[in-house]
């Protein structure tokens, strides 16, 4: 194997014919200019596949071949074949995988790939951590706060190990550097569901109830704790929303409900939308209802003025 | 609140991204601002905040600067882009879509025949599928390219692509519908979403729409098949209204959300989602000041979510509940920010360059915006047709992201086929 542009490493691949890579028919459609270097290292990858060597070395060209093309899952299929048969049922062992893999993701942020091999190795690792997951997510939303394949698969971690403890601090830290964060948002409502098979208890509600108001009257114009609000009302109090969250909302919306003809400057149209949905709930409040729809339309969010006129004619149905 | 309507409150971060950052408080007068908005222009100064505001310049310079102009789609002009990979070698940086071969497939073939019919002739159709043909186990299911494994969402971009193909050489008939039967059923998992692969793959409401709309074009979709699926993707649907990709309350996003809500078409039951939080959702996606829509709450204006989005906004039209976009505002989105006459191909917003990804789900975002849909048949509300004329793309049908006629073809000549078992 001299010349070769294959980092071999501790490895002998002298008996390892590297296969084509493609078809070189003439006039194939939108055929990829392979360099050398990729058609020699996925070639040999590609010829132990074919073998189904399950070995170290084996391990090795997979590696070497995934950091050509980190999206290429038949070499994350094959490198999850060859983990099982050699580290199978070894803590060790399969630490020292996943230490590979935190290197990896951490240098291939948006690679979708990672994730699923990353639950697969944990389904398979006899003794799993979730300590041990922590410091990678951290950093990979550190680095890239809305990241969705990382929320996610934090998501599936804490359900597997039923470990919620540190998710709705974590959330909070996010939201504290981004209000905006809508990902960190859905990470709380995701706690409060699936922490408490979705009876959440009343102290909780409270608390977050408070929380958001407080994020609210940072940044009023902020879709992302309104649709929190109307999340928890929705998902754990029957959609029904007392007297203090109704003053809540009005203090973003200045005296709309009182000179609707001379739409006055509000601080949240989102306030706005929550106390229309309200009203609409009940038939006594269905004049403000259709006040506050008409004035989205015309005035404070017209681009949706398809959604609003639909509330609209289904108040008046 | 009387102070906070005077003033705008600036919370600077001032370290790098990447870091934990303080927040530092810096409030700061700005009168005209204020006065010209309906809604107080009263923030806080974040990452989020930052980025949109580079994006709304970039934006609001393009709208000022084509103000009086009445902008176009340039198809010729695209056109180029897309017939360049049909007859060229892709360059080497292209190894990084290897493993998506049917993909670049489906996205340029897709494209071409949106804007012409014509401009996908016979004998690139005939290249289409004997490429997809090589890149499976016996002609179906399909892989990334040819030696690699088959892949869900790889066998949705090949039976898509070859979908395009007008069965030239009656290569419909080729299709290995029973290999791919037995093989769907094999990835599916314990909550009734179908997962990617068989050894390793994500499960979530993309590949189980891959899997569904395979099966349905194919006309393999079976009972046994379809068993749990429905509440798997309505297990997507978040407080937010829109989908996410597990049922584990994942973020409600574009994407996700059209998958889930094509899925509950192809299985008849998208009335029994929450409809109105869904449509609400959608509305919400669409702002003002870009006029495309994000994928996400609080995230940047992407030009695909002109097909994402408006893709479920037109499954909710079809199912009779109305439209609730506005197409006008997404038309100028699309014709002056995703498209520029210095470059060929579409693009995400100004400032990125296009691809064919984007080429495509901005086209067929256009597309929906162009054309009013009817379904064929009231008791499946999957097949449509256009009642409109004069206009400048073909029709699209929302559930399978192809032109409206190839997959009446399609699915249609299935029909004919023997049942699988």
């Amino acid at each position: 194997m001299t010349d070769s542009l294959f980092d071999a490493g501790d490895y002998n691949y002298d008996d390892v014919k590297a296969l084509p890579i493609s078809s070189d028919q003439p006039g194939e459609l939108c055929q990829i200019m392979y360099d050398d270097e990729y058609r020699e290292v996925m070639g040999i990858a590609r010829a132990l596949l074919k073998k189904h060597e399950l070995t170290e070395r084996a391990l090795h060209a997979v590696s070497e071949a995934i950091q050509l093309v980190p999206a290429f899952y038949t070499m994350w299929n094959y490198r999850f074949q060859i983990v099982k048969q050699l580290h199978g049922n070894d803590a060790a062992k399969l630490n020292a995988e996943l230490d590979w893999l935190d290197e990896f993701t951490l240098n291939n942020p948006k690679n979708y790939q990672i994730w699923s091999y990353r639950q697969a190795l944990l389904q398979m690792h006899p003794n799993p951590q979730f300590p041990r997951e922590l410091p990678v997510l951290q950093s990979m939303i550190d680095d890239d706060t809305k990241n969705y394949h990382v929320w996610s698969y934090r998501r599936w971690c804490v359900n597997y190990f039923q470990n919620f403890e540190h998710e709705l601090e974590f959330a909070s830290d996010l939201i504290a550097r981004d209000v905006y964060n809508n990902s960190a948002w859905c990470h709380r409502m995701f706690v409060l569901k699936s922490q408490f098979n979705s009876q959440p208890p009343a102290e909780l509600l409270t608390t977050e109830l408070h929380y958001t108001k407080t994020a609210i009257e940072l940044a009023p114009q902020n879709i992302s704790p309104w649709n929190y609000i109307r999340g928890i009302h929705l998902e754990f109090l029957n959609d029904k929303f007392d007297a203090d969250i109704i003053t809540f909302a009005s203090r973003f919306t200045s005296d709309i409900f009182e000179s609707p003809a001379s739409p006055p400057q509000i601080l949240s149209s989102y306030a706005l939308e929550m106390l229309a949905y309200v009203y609409a709930q009940d038939p006594s409040t269905h004049e403000k209802a259709k006040c506050a729809y008409q004035a989205l339309s015309d005035n404070y969010d017209p681009i949706r003025k398809n959604f609003w006129d639909f509330r609209i004619r289904s108040l008046t149905a | 609140m009387g102070d906070l309507s005077l003033k705008t409150i600036k919370f600077i971060n001032a370290q790098l991204l990447g870091r934990k950052r303080p927040t530092i408080e810096v409030v700061a007068e700005d009168q005209t601002a204020l006065e010209s908005s309906p809604v107080s222009m009263t923030f806080l100064s974040t990452e989020t905040t930052e980025e949109r505001e580079q994006v709304l310049a970039d934006c609001q310079d393009l709208y000022e600067s084509l103000k009086n102009t009445e902008v176009t789609l340039l198809k010729e002009f695209h056109k180029k882009y897309l017939d360049y990979p049909f007859n060229n070698a892709l360059p080497k940086q292209m190894k990084a879509l290897d493993a998506s071969q049917p993909w670049i497939l489906y996205w340029i073939a897709c494209s071409l025949r949106l804007m012409d019919k014509t401009w996908l002739g016979e004998p690139v159709q005939r290249k289409i599928y004997a490429k997809i043909f090589a890149a499976s186990l016996e002609k179906g299911p399909f892989c990334g390219g040819m030696g690699q494994d088959p892949h869900l969402v790889c066998t949705y971009a090949a039976i898509n692509s070859l979908a395009l193909c007008d069965s030239v050489d009656d290569c419909w008939s080729q299709i290995n519908r029973q290999a791919i039967y037995d093989w769907l059923l094999s990835l599916k998992c314990s909550n009734s979403g179908f997962k990617t692969g068989v050894a390793v793959g994500e499960c979530d409401s993309r590949s189980t729409y891959c899997a569904l709309s395979v099966a349905k074009m194919l006309n393999i979709l079976t009972t046994e098949l379809c068993e749990g699926v429905e509440g798997f993707l309505l297990g997507c649907q978040t407080y937010e209204g829109g989908f996410g990709a597990c049922p584990q309350e994942d973020e409600a996003h574009g994407g996700y959300t059209f998958c889930a809500t094509a899925g509950l078409s192809i299985l008849n039951s998208l009335h029994k989602c929450n409809i109105l939080r869904l449509a609400e959702w959608c509305s919400a996606r669409q702002t003002a000041e870009e006029k495309g829509f994000s994928g996400r709450s609080n995230k940047l204006v992407d030009g695909c979510y002109s097909y994402w989005v408006g893709a479920v906004n037109s499954l909710l039209e079809i199912h009779g509940y109305g439209s609730f976009i506005d197409k006008g505002a997404l038309q100028e989105y699309i014709l002056k920010c995703c498209q520029s006459s210095e470059r060929p191909g579409l693009r995400d917003k100004p400032g990125k360059s296009p691809d064919y990804y984007h080429t495509t789900y901005v086209l067929m975002g256009f597309s929906l915006t162009e054309h009013l849909l009817e379904v064929t048949k009231q008791t499946e509300p999957i097949s449509v047709k256009s009642t409109t004329n004069g206009f400048q793309l073909e029709p699209v049908n929302p559930v399978f992201g192809l032109p409206a006629e190839d997959v009446t073809k399609f699915i249609d000549f299935m029909s004919q086929l023997p049942q699988v078992c």
